[in-house]
């Protein structure tokens, strides 16, 4: 260039300035509170040192949220992935035009409902003696499926509404990606004869596996924000069968006790361990996307 | 060629149409039952034609907390966005168009702020902004959010810049355009529709905000979502239909931005 | 009629005026309530009138679900406290006074209003220290609600002991025909799962602390809980995580044979808007030995919001409109029963013209036999949901070990308790 030109520095210092101060001023802040003792509306706040993350790993809560937010983790991310392919290839498959411009505006609605509105819908259609999902089983068995307050059906309940928001959504994504595509393979494999599930499993797929695998890393991140869908849905139950990580710290934080302090070193383990993790999988499909 | 009608072709429609009830019913169902009595909908048959009422919409538009909650969204939301808008989109263009030492390591410290769990920010903020006496206003909402937004709209609008021409820049440049001109004549016309999904996207993603709303705020700031969470959650005497009214109040801004939304996504995968 | 409806107005407003005279000048902001809904507090709204005219000023009503308002409530008191008037229960009222987040409303209660006019079991429960903290929106004790004609039709007589209850459930019992024998509430809470499991737990003569100690890890709280996990098994769906709202529809549309709750409901399940058994449905005491819970919520005055003297007359002048002898006419007028608390009321002609004397004297009954079942120390919400968690895992099926689940509780209390030192 011609001239010193000062532009980036002029663009980027503010925004960076800013950004920095507001994450790392609430994450310092959360290391330090973790070290006292701090209760809402108790004073008389003191540091009592690692307290705090030894009792934790002593909660049996803890570890019972650790283990949901995995599940949680893993049960929407690979729904989300499959539906969104399904619906990808359905929608390539069976539609043109017009017909698809509406389907996809359609298919985008769920994601925009505001998280607690969609989970409050779906928790109305779950209810075992109102909701309608419940009536043709209630006529056909003659007794409801208790969705929301069953061991083994309350978190897949609340990861559908997850999926039904975010699986729809990235079928469309996946839908644009495939109209991208040449068209030339397509017709050598209808040529060929080959089966559509295959040329889909073989050809498609695999030509967008870049922008998967970058729609799965951005899906993992979103689903670490479950809490809304749970707080309205289950409160965390049947007992604990559902309580996440982050519900977990709200409610030692602000419902059952003000804990604030023992909420926060959760969040500290929480944002270690999810930075960390993050991380290394970020580095990992960007090196395996740059091959 | 002759349509052939197959099993494969009547369960692949079969397929869209179920993926197609699975997407809207649930929707169509809560707009339904925001128009219903509370007899029409605690039946143990669901009821599809009933006698419709205004009530419950009235009901909600009369409640203080929605007038409240809704000024507050707007406020909130609005000058969050504009902040990550007017800091964001430079910062976005820098990045892009920029080689710059630093230039990898900011895109990834912008994108690892997405990790950062809500909670693991709102527990501190909530004390530190009760030491401030700032608990529970707008401006510490709006400060929390500008988080949310600046780093979504710089995330989203970095491949907006890299997909504008870099020749059309350089023509520009010859002309005698400075920098800042080059980006604001040029490449910000050029960008400007993706750049404006983005925009969108970041609005949704603080409009449908809850967690660190509702850690943030008790009274004076709290935004629609708590406000409708507060109703969707009330207990004792459900008003069902009222209930389903809120959600449906609080469904229509975003739901405004669906055809934008839409609109972004076909331009963005255009060729 | 027309005269005399003429000199009804004119007494009204001759008495607006003179009331608007005496408390003009004591309110200079409106009032900021926050609650969880009550009908009775929607009448309220419907009357805003009168109170602007009597006050000068308005009010806002924030509400929120029980258990949220318990948990917003002192989230937000113990931080900004903005709102001028609280909406306290008898669990937390200790949490609030000990933390002094609300003050005695004793001394701002105006006289006209006559406070010693509430049924005495309220008084008792919105007190703590000796000092008076709430005035009366709801409370009471429980009902054992049954369906006279399935009862009937089964050949039963309303169970008086624990033992009949029991068969008279199982013997009622018929989902298959959608009769349920008995709903009760599954979901986590001090007020919601314990609310109820504790009436069995006092009745069979478990206590919470002896002292400083606890003592509720006994044979009595075994006891209980096996008996509420029995009974649960007639329990219609939804109710294992419901609460009063799921357990009372239910009983409401028909599904549930008997029900032993709060007074309350007696009012909803004879308004054929709301219910689906009204007229069928006979009331009578809990059967022996479970106490009846004895419970009240009412409004308190806020402390931060109100530091000035004048400020708290306000919200006590709020307080004692809310709570009126007049309000209570309206309420009862509006058949919204649960939220009757004044001895003049429930003495009233009106009263006994609306509803049947059935009704009355289950009242005057169960009165005598309702209890405070839960330990009132401010660090009572925060054991009591710890209790309803581990209760609901139990009714769930996540756990089994009923002892196991008490020694859990016993440790949490034992580092609650050291905390506090």
């Amino acid at each position: 260039m011609k001239f010193k030109n000062n532009l980036p520095v002029v663009f980027l210092t503010p925004p960076m300035i800013l950004l920095a101060v507001l994450a790392f001023v609430p994450t310092i802040a959360a290391l330090v509170i973790s070290f006292q003792n701090k209760e809402l509306g108790r004073t008389g706040t003191q540091f009592i040192g690692f307290d705090n993350y030894l009792d934790l790993f002593s909660d049996r809560r803890f570890a019972n949220a650790m283990q949901v937010s995995l599940e949680w983790e893993a049960i929407t991310v690979i729904g989300t992935m499959l539906l969104a392919v399904l619906v990808a290839v359905l929608l390539f498959e069976t539609t043109r035009g017009r017909t698809r411009a509406l389907l996809c505006t359609l298919l985008i609605i769920p994601v925009l409902l505001p998280r607690v509105t969609a989970a409050f819908v779906w928790k109305f259609m779950f209810n075992p003696l109102l909701g309608i999902i419940n009536y043709p089983i209630r006529e056909l068995t003659g007794a409801p499926i208790e969705f929301l307050s069953g061991l083994q059906t309350a978190l897949i309940s609340v990861a559908v509404v997850d999926i039904w928001q975010w699986g729809l959504f990235f079928g469309v994504i996946l839908l644009k990606l495939l109209e991208t595509l040449p068209k030339e393979p397509f017709e050598a494999a209808k040529l060929d004869r080959v089966k559509t599930w295959e040329l889909y499993a073989y050809v498609a797929i695999p030509m967008l596996s870049a922008p998967i695998i970058s729609l799965t890393f951005i899906k993992m991140v979103e689903s670490l924000r479950s809490f809304d869908l749970i707080y309205v849905m289950t409160r965390g139950g049947p007992g604990i069968v559902t309580e996440t990580l982050d519900m977990y710290a709200f409610s030692q934080g602000f419902v059952e006790s003000g804990r604030i302090s023992y909420a926060s070193a959760m969040a500290v383990l929480m944002l270690l361990a999810t930075i960390i993790t993050f991380t290394i999988i970020f580095k990992w499909v960007r090196k395996w996307q740059n091959v | 060629m002759a349509k052939r009608i197959t099993v494969g072709w009547l369960t692949s429609r079969l397929v869209l149409v179920l993926v197609v009830v699975f997407a809207v019913f649930p929707v169509l169902w809560t707009l339904l039952n925001s128009f219903k009595e509370v007899v029409d909908i605690v039946t143990p048959i669901p009821k599809f034609i009933f006698t419709p009422t205004l009530d419950n919409f009235i009901y909600v538009f009369e409640r203080p907390s929605v007038k409240v909650g809704l000024i507050n969204s707007g406020i909130i939301v609005g000058v969050a966005v504009l902040i990550g808008t007017v800091l964001g989109v430079p910062a976005a263009y820098a990045l892009a168009r920029y080689k710059l030492k630093l230039g990898d390591d900011l895109k990834f410290f912008v994108l690892s702020l997405r990790f950062l769990p809500p909670v693991a920010v709102a527990i501190p903020l909530m004390s530190i902004f009760l030491d401030l006496g700032l608990y529970d206003t707008r401006v510490s909402v709006i400060l929390t959010y500008t988080l949310l937004t600046l780093s979504t709209i710089i995330w989203l609008a970095v491949p907006a810049f890299e997909r504008v021409p870099a020749n059309i820049e350089e023509a520009g440049r010859l002309d005698g355009l400075n920098p800042y001109a080059v980006f604001l004549l040029i490449a910000l016309p050029v960008a400007g529709p993706s750049l404006f999904g983005a925009i969108v996207f970041s609005f949704i993603l603080v409009w449908n905000e809850f967690m660190i709303a509702l850690m943030l705020t008790t009274s004076e700031a709290k935004t629609l979502p708590i406000v409708a969470s507060e109703f969707t959650l009330l207990g004792r005497n459900v008003p069902w239909g009222i209930l389903n009214a809120s959600v449906i109040v609080l469904s229509i801004p975003p739901l405004i931005f669906l055809g934008v939304l839409s609109g972004f996504l076909n331009r963005v995968f255009k060729k | 009629m027309k005269k005399f409806n003429g000199v009804m107005i004119g007494g009204c407003m001759v008495a607006t005026l003179l009331s608007s005279a005496v408390y003009a000048g004591v309110c200079s902001k409106d009032i900021k309530v926050l609650a969880q809904p009550r009908a009775s507090l929607t009448l309220l709204e419907e009357r805003k009138a009168e109170f602007e005219a009597l006050a000068g000023v308005s009010f806002n009503i924030d509400f929120l679900n029980e258990n949220d308002r318990r948990a917003k409530s002192r989230a937000e008191a113990s931080t900004t406290g903005r709102y001028q008037v609280y909406y306290i229960d008898e669990a937390n009222v200790a949490l609030f006074a000990e933390n002094e987040w609300i003050v005695p409303l004793t001394d701002y209660y105006p006289q006209a209003y006559d406070f010693a006019d509430f049924d005495p079991g309220r008084i008792k429960v919105g007190s703590y220290g000796g000092k008076l903290y709430f005035a009366p929106i709801q409370g009471g004790g429980d009902f054992l609600y049954y369906r006279k004609d399935l009862l009937a039709a089964a050949g039963i007589t309303p169970p008086t002991t624990l033992v009949e209850l029991k068969k008279a459930v199982a013997a009622l019992h018929d989902p298959a025909n959608g009769v349920y024998g008995i709903a009760l509430r599954g979901g986590r809470g001090s007020g919601a799962n314990v609310w109820r499991w504790m009436t069995y737990f006092k009745g069979f003569g478990g206590q919470w602390f002896d002292g400083d100690t606890p003592v509720f890890n006994s044979a009595a709280a075994v006891k209980a809980t096996e008996t509420y996990l029995e009974l649960f098994k007639y329990s219609p769906p939804g109710t294992s995580t419901g609460s009063w709202t799921e357990v009372t529809e239910a009983f409401n549309s028909g599904l549930v044979a008997m029900i032993i709750e709060s007074s309350p409901l007696a009012g909803m399940t004879e308004d054929s808007k709301l219910s689906k058994v009204a007229g069928k449905v006979g009331y009578t005491i809990p059967p022996s030995p479970l106490t009846g819970g004895g419970y009240g919520h009412g409004l308190a005055i806020g402390a931060k919001a109100n530091q000035t003297e004048q400020a708290r007359e306000c919200a006590g002048l709020f307080i004692a409109w809310a709570t009126s002898k007049e309000q209570e006419m309206a309420r009862l007028e509006a058949g919204v029963f649960g939220d009757l608390n004044r001895s003049s009321v429930f003495d009233s002609p009106e009263f006994s013209a609306k509803y049947n004397s059935e009704i009355a004297s289950a009242l005057q009954d169960t009165a005598k036999v309702t209890s405070i079942n839960y330990w009132p120390n401010p660090d009572w919400p925060d054991l009591g949901d710890r209790w309803g968690i581990i209760l609901e895992e139990l009714i769930t099926g996540s756990r089994s070990d009923i002892p196991e689940a008490l020694d859990e509780l016993e440790d949490y209390a034992i580092k609650l308790i050291a905390r506090r030192r």
